[in-house]
């Protein structure tokens, strides 16, 4: 596909309006997400997978191991279930106690592997773990719908779609840790195998067979009760069914901590969505997906139902803005000129709410696969950031003045631009959101005050040589060297920051939640406050045994199936 | 904590910045002391055992952060040890600033975290040299990339090595030979075995646990009641 790469560059947006904290907090998935691309690699590759051991009683308490075959190696999933008791079942990291604990695993585990996961697996940060294990994960039952499904199916009935389409899970996941935690696997040990160089694909791997196994699971405990007369899930009532996850503060400072890998995922996006507005002549059959797919997500947003009133607003907005984007489109005219796609975009941005200019993104960029597939690959970072003591003062000053104007331009000796801080707290290191003044534990705030790091860093600078360089400066000023080296690792990078106070009083951590989770591929965001979101994987992606579908990446913006007949 | 724990490079990165900020060093610098951990790491040693020396030494108040430099030389107070975290920022900052083929670091606390400092940063073609006040010498060549020697003339092993005046030069100049046993490492390869193993440290883990843990907040009630996820009632 040929690209106009000035064309493409004249249609980017620009850093101060994507990285903004009401913009990032209306994200939706995209084509590009990690769940979706590893769809379609598993699809491509032609991914086996196979259920190597499943010893579970009556109940479905027991282990279980679940494996991916890849055309060079294994990854396995070891499943624990337990009973537990029902007033210790709770979604936050300081819980002691899950129905399901897994862990991916490096190859095939032996015996003597499940014995050393038996041990440690169900304690979660209690346990420790070996470079054999990418990842560690647990789950809690819906217990509505675990019990429905597990009932129906023992009757030889399926399960009532209004119920399924209510919760959308089996399972919830309450983390999914890899990189190292707990002695995992570091990320350095499995970088460079395709599979595993964009971001997050291992983790959510293990998610994706998370959800095979919950379906199985109550398939199981369906028979072992039911016998003959249990039957498993529809086809299409199975492929409806995702994994829950509940997402608190542990995801923010992930994303202030890696800048450049930000800025890769967020150019990829920006790029396709560029390229697609480059674009003079659609690509044969693409408006009418596209037209398609928004009557679709019009029945999507019917479906995505939430407590939160400002969620529910938005979504309510979102529902007559896509009504209004549909009639738009019914008007030959809009979309018969040259440039549709930007015709559609400018549309959106000129008339709609910022959750439905970002729906507007992911929706045109959809079906022009053959265009933006490419940059899927380039999500992902591998640089260590450096410290350039060479560096002459003078080209510091100039780079945080050009780039970090958002940053200087806020006035922190206001109480409102300092209200919050970071911190993690003693109770398994969870992520806290402080006020100053109230809670404790100001000294040891997180590092993550970017904004007023920077500013402190302009006003120090102001008082410098410009003959210095910014090894002598750092020498005389230490406190300053993470700011600096931070700066000049983004100063090329622009969409590394996000520019806003993230101390700021109205800041609602949700927003970088949602922003990271929706470049994960998550859908149905269900906030339950500012701190915490609940949130639908896979939800109507392909089961492994339809991988080889022909639709197979057509799941995005899923709507619950008919009732059988 | 056991006597032996095997770790992640990532819980060092993680747990090593935190336990320098917990004796006071910038978190700029404890980035950086925390890479160079990693570094050591992924060449087979316990990192602990050095860092513990510097962190110890910084909390106890016989090193200090303050640093000078007068041309080729940088040094701290005259009645304090400089820190080793400090003194190895400061040394990369003068190499990688093409200052001088050669550099003096007076009294560090633990010279082997100036040496990782450099190897962490791929630092090559320098000599670093010292003897420590145990009376054993040290010399360290970064030979190429990945490659490089540890020389020492006496049997403790150079994670103990304490307060020295270190020299560095560049190599294919004014070093030194030193005699004594020769020890060849290769960076690559090591941290290949060490992706494939973990990190074994042993006895100085839990100070520099307690180190690290002061970064962390107590929890109180309401503290846990502002938390993410609080208050939920599980009944999807």
């Amino acid at each position: 596909m040929p690209f106009n790469a000035k064309l493409d560059e004249a249609m980017m947006r620009r850093p101060e309006q994507v990285m903004r904290l009401d913009r990032m907090g209306s994200s939706f998935q995209t084509r590009l997400s990690f769940m979706r691309a590893l769809i379609r690699r598993m699809s491509k590759e032609k991914w086996q997978f196979e259920k190597l051991r499943q010893d579970v009683d009556q109940n479905g308490f027991g282990v279980s191991v679940y494996a991916a075959h890849t055309p060079v190696r294994t990854y396995s999933l070891v499943a624990f279930t337990q009973d537990i008791p029902a007033d210790m079942r709770t979604d936050r990291v300081i819980a002691e106690v899950w129905d399901a604990t897994f862990n991916l695993f490096d190859g095939v585990p032996t015996q003597e592997d499940i014995d050393y996961l038996t041990n440690n697996t169900p304690k979660q940060e209690g346990g420790r773990f070996r470079p054999s294990e990418l990842s560690l994960s647990r789950a809690n039952k819906s217990l509505r719908l675990f019990e429905h499904i597990t009932s129906t199916l023992a009757e030889g009935k399926q399960p009532d779609i209004d119920l399924v389409a209510s919760v959308g899970y089996i399972m919830r996941t309450t983390a999914v840790y890899g990189s190292g935690k707990f002695g995992c696997a570091d990320r350095a040990k499995i970088a460079d195998r395709e599979e595993c160089k964009v971001s997050f694909h291992m983790e959510l791997l293990t998610v994706y067979l998370i959800r095979w196994f919950t379906i199985d699971l109550v398939e199981t405990i369906a028979k072992k009760r039911g016998g003959d007369r249990a039957v498993s899930l529809e086809p299409h009532i199975r492929q409806f069914i995702g994994v829950g996850n509940s997402t608190g503060l542990g995801m923010a400072p992930f994303l202030l901590k890696h800048p450049v890998l930000i800025h890769n995922w967020v150019t990829a996006k920006e790029t396709a969505l560029a390229r697609v507005r480059s674009l003079e002549t659609p690509i044969q059959g693409s408006l009418e997906a596209f037209i398609e797919s928004v009557n679709q997500v019009a029945q999507h947003l019917k479906e995505w139902r939430v407590a939160d009133e400002i969620q529910s607003a938005r979504i309510e907005k979102l529902e007559a803005e896509v009504e209004r984007l549909g009639h738009w489109c019914g008007d030959e005219d809009n979309l018969t000129k040259p440039y549709p796609w930007n015709s559609i975009y400018q549309f959106a941005e000129d008339n709609f709410s910022l959750e439905c200019q970002e729906m507007v993104v992911s929706l045109v960029i959809e079906p022009n696969g053959a265009l933006v597939d490419d940059l899927a690959d380039t999500m992902f970072a591998t640089t260590v950031p450096q410290f350039e003591a060479d560096m002459s003062l003078v080209k510091l000053k100039s780079i945080v003045k050009d780039c970090y104007a958002w940053a200087t331009g806020i006035d922190f000796s206001l109480g409102e631009s300092q209200h919050h801080f970071w911190y993690y707290s003693e109770d398994k290191l969870e992520p806290r959101f402080g006020s100053t003044g109230v809670d404790k534990g100001v000294d040891q705030e997180m590092p993550l005050a970017i904004g007023r790091d920077a500013d402190d860093l302009s006003e120090q600078l102001k008082t410098a040589s410009d003959d210095m360089t910014v090894g002598e400066f750092a020498m005389q000023y230490p406190e300053f060297r993470h700011i600096i080296r931070r700066i000049q690792n983004t100063a090329l990078r622009p969409y590394a920051e996000v520019q806003d106070n993230l101390l700021g009083e109205k800041m609602r951590p949700l927003d970088l939640l949602r922003f990271k989770l929706a470049f994960f591929g998550a859908s149905k965001f269900d906030p339950k406050s500012d701190l915490w979101t609940r949130i639908s994987m896979y939800q109507g992606a392909p089961m492994p045994d339809q991988l080889a579908d022909a639709n197979h990446d057509d799941w995005a913006f899923p709507i619950r199936p008919k009732r059988s007949a | 904590m056991s006597d032996q724990l095997t770790i992640s490079l990532n819980e060092i990165l993680f747990i090593f910045t935190r336990a320098g900020f917990g004796v006071n060093a910038p978190i700029g610098v404890s980035e950086d002391f925390a890479r160079s951990n990693i570094w050591l790491a992924e060449n087979g040693f316990d990192p602990s055992l050095c860092s513990i020396v510097a962190l110890d030494s910084l909390d106890e108040k016989k090193s200090s952060l303050e640093i000078e430099q007068d041309n080729a030389n940088l040094s701290g107070s005259s009645t304090q040890y400089l820190s080793a975290l400090q003194a190895s920022v400061s040394a990369l900052d003068w190499i990688k600033s093409d200052q001088g083929v050669s550099l003096t670091i007076t009294n560090v606390d633990s010279p082997l975290l100036v040496v990782a400092a450099l190897g962490a940063n791929q630092v090559k073609g320098w000599q670093v040299s010292w003897s420590d006040e145990a009376g054993t010498n040290f010399q360290v060549n970064f030979v190429d990339e990945g490659k490089w020697q540890i020389i020492s003339d006496g049997s403790r092993a150079i994670e103990l090595s304490k307060g020295a005046t270190m020299s560095l030069c560049m190599l294919g100049g004014t070093e030194i030979a030193l005699e004594g046993e020769l020890r060849r490492l290769n960076s690559i390869i090591e941290k290949n075995k060490i992706l494939q193993t973990g990190v074994a440290v042993h006895e100085h883990w839990d100070a520099i646990y307690a180190y690290f843990s002061r970064c962390l907040v107590k929890s109180t009630a309401e503290s846990r009641a502002s938390g993410a996820g609080a208050g939920l009632v599980d009944t999807d």
